[in-house]
């Protein structure tokens, strides 16, 4: 148990220990800097789209950057360190071990992200997130292009790192009394989303390498002029990344299968079939990454192959969400702040699964390609399902961490502000792109329509920023002032369930 | 970790795997119909758009279902509603880990 506000250490103890708690703790505590840093760029972007023509932006090119840095900000300085966070906090006390398999990795892997957010930061490209080619090579301005292939080699590097050390300590170091199979689902979904990092990354590796020489002028991978190919580089892209998708998503999932049986008062409903479906949707991911790529000119036969690839996600997705169902029937819930963003998680995966079979189905795909359907698409996902069980998980763990109770009022508040603001921003953005408004655009013309939208979009996303203020605001108050926490069972909910509290850490007995 | 095995609730897994399995198969009748020639989709515009209100229709129905099913799951099993009681394992340690 960390306990970091009631047994204070000095600053440096937590940031050069290798100890799994301490390091869960600086991981956690730098994705969170980046919600808040790329939450104001996207509070930034609505404001600009409020009305067409310039607002608040300068010009196009910074407006590229922005949503460029936002993206690459949330997916990769907040989603992925959040789950290593947790992981690192509460995999080992699952398994029933002293620490991570490699302790010192682990710190590698921590402190090896703060460079790479400078170098994203400071850079500010302006290429999207996908870094296509043949902008990418030919036209995007250095050295801002340069600095974040850098940083993003080196986040690479790290995940690759902490994906070792998630498997090795899954599978070596568990207690040879706690069978595979037995271990909890969110070690499961850590263990199948490493397993995804491991296979995945290495490509994304390769094509940041050939982008970069291809930069330098030392090689022509992606130039069309002289016989390279820019689909190739959105092919090892999306390699990477539909699959990365996964490994955001399915520690999300683990959290839920954490959250619900803790507040249903009832076991997950089913184990193995929790299991089954993480290891399916791992499988799967692999077989669906040119769905991106509809548009590309890719052959008939190719498309029909990934979009059956996109749709055998279906069940798997299901199996979760019915196991969900299926707890929670003949439970007896408390609706503490955790289940309900557990709960609005649920709902919004669903309305973003639904979502996503339309675009799979490739001759919907191209009214929908390129328009704001695919950017609310997205973010229903990464904010709907990811950042709500991220936020739930935060609220569950936090009792675990400070030994102090967060405000319940706050917490309901951050989640009704979030949960009505991603249904006006997320459900709307999918009108909009089927009246036609095309995505990563600066200005728009005045249509009527497109106006109201977008609108109502910003005011969406200004409720967003206001819970995040909240959220903000409970954490830093409650850290320090909230009431303390009754640590057998923070939440009244009866049995004592719960890993975090039986951490141990050596610095605590000095 | 236990688990509970309540029979109607696998046949509802079941179904709705099925279920899952029959918004493929539209899919992929919709895929198959789809030419191969460049130049091709402009002229179906109507035709995709008749097959995106039609898949909307199927996303929408089965949201309805699922979506129903939560809102009614946490109004009947909410720990105040009047009907409320322990579940089977409270109090036994089958909750503790």
């Amino acid at each position: 148990m960390v306990l970091e506000l009631q047994k204070p250490r000095p600053i440096w103890y937590i940031m050069f220990s290798t100890h799994h708690t301490d390091i869960g703790l600086l991981y956690m505590i730098l994705s969170l800097s980046a919600l808040f840093m790329g939450g104001a760029l996207a509070l930034a972007i609505r404001l600009e789209l409020f009305f067409p023509g310039a607002q608040i932006i300068a010009d196009s090119m910074t407006f590229n950057r922005m949503f460029t840095v936002h993206g690459t900000t949330l997916i990769f300085l907040f989603i992925l360190p959040f789950a290593s966070g947790i992981g690192n906090y509460l995999v080992p006390i699952m398994i029933r071990y002293k620490d991570m398999a490699y302790p010192k990795l682990n710190a590698i892997a921590f402190w090896m992200i703060p460079p790479a957010f400078a170098l994203v930061w400071l850079g500010f490209a302006d290429f999207t997130w996908n870094a296509y080619a043949p902008y990418s090579v030919i036209s995007a301005p250095g050295p801002a292009a340069d600095m974040w292939i850098f940083g993003l080699k080196i986040l690479g590097v790290s995940s690759i790192l902490g994906a070792i050390n998630f498997v090795v300590t899954i599978l070596k170091c568990k207690h040879p009394d706690l069978p595979l199979s037995k271990a909890p689902l969110l070690a499961w979904s850590f263990l199948t989303s490493s397993l995804i990092i491991l296979v995945a990354m290495p490509t994304f590796a390769a094509a940041l390498l050939m982008l970069l020489t291809d930069r330098l002028g030392v090689s022509r991978f992606f130039d069309p002029a002289v016989g390279g190919d820019p689909i190739a580089y959105q092919h090892l892209f999306w390699f990477t990344f539909h699959p990365e998708v996964y490994v955001l998503v399915i520690p999300a999932i683990g959290f839920l299968y954490e959250i619900i049986p803790r507040f249903s008062r009832k076991p997950i409903f089913s184990h193995s079939s929790g299991v089954f479906a993480f290891v399916l949707l791992a499988i799967v991911s692999f077989a669906s990454w040119a769905h991106h790529m509809y548009a590309t000119g890719m052959s008939f036969t190719e498309k029909t192959v990934f979009m059956i690839g996109t749709l055998a996600a279906v069940p798997a997705s299901a199996m979760h969400v019915f196991n969900f169902l299926a707890t929670m029937w003949g439970g007896r819930i408390k609706f503490a702040t955790p289940m309900m963003w557990a709960i609005g998680g649920i709902a919004l995966f669903f309305s973003a699964g639904a979502g996503g079979v339309v675009n799979s189905a490739m001759p919907l795909d191209f009214i929908s390609h390129d328009s704001y359907w695919v950017v609310g698409h997205f973010h229903l996902f990464v904010m709907g399902t990811i950042a709500f069980g991220s936020f739930g998980f935060l609220y569950y763990i936090f009792p675990y961490i400070t030994g102090r109770m967060y405000s319940e009022k706050w917490g309901i508040a951050h989640f009704v502000l979030s949960f009505v603001g991603a249904v006006m921003v997320f459900f709307t953005q999918h009108v909009l792109g089927l009246y036609g408004m095309p995505r990563r655009v600066f200005d728009y013309p005045p249509i009527p329509e497109w106006i109201a939208m977008n609108q109502f979009i910003t005011i969406g996303a200004m409720l967003l920023g206001i819970g995040a203020a909240i959220f903000l605001v409970n954490i830093i108050y409650s850290s320090a002032k909230g009431k303390p926490a009754n640590m057998d069972d923070p939440w009244g909910l009866g049995g004592k369930y719960y890993y975090p509290y039986e951490a141990k850490n050596p610095h605590h007995s000095h | 970790m236990v688990t509970t095995k309540h029979p109607v609730m696998r046949n509802i897994i079941g179904l709705f795997i099925v279920l899952s399995i029959l918004i493929i198969m539209p899919s992929l009748q919709y895929a198959l119909a789809q030419g191969d020639e460049a130049g091709e989709y402009l002229d179906r515009r109507v035709v995709i758009w008749n097959l995106f209100f039609r898949m909307m229709t199927v996303a929408f129905v089965i949201g309805a279902v699922v979506s129903g099913t939560l809102i009614w799951l946490i109004w009947r099993f909410r720990e105040s509603h009047p009907k409320a009681t322990p579940t089977k394992y409270e109090g036994t340690g089958a909750l503790d880990e």
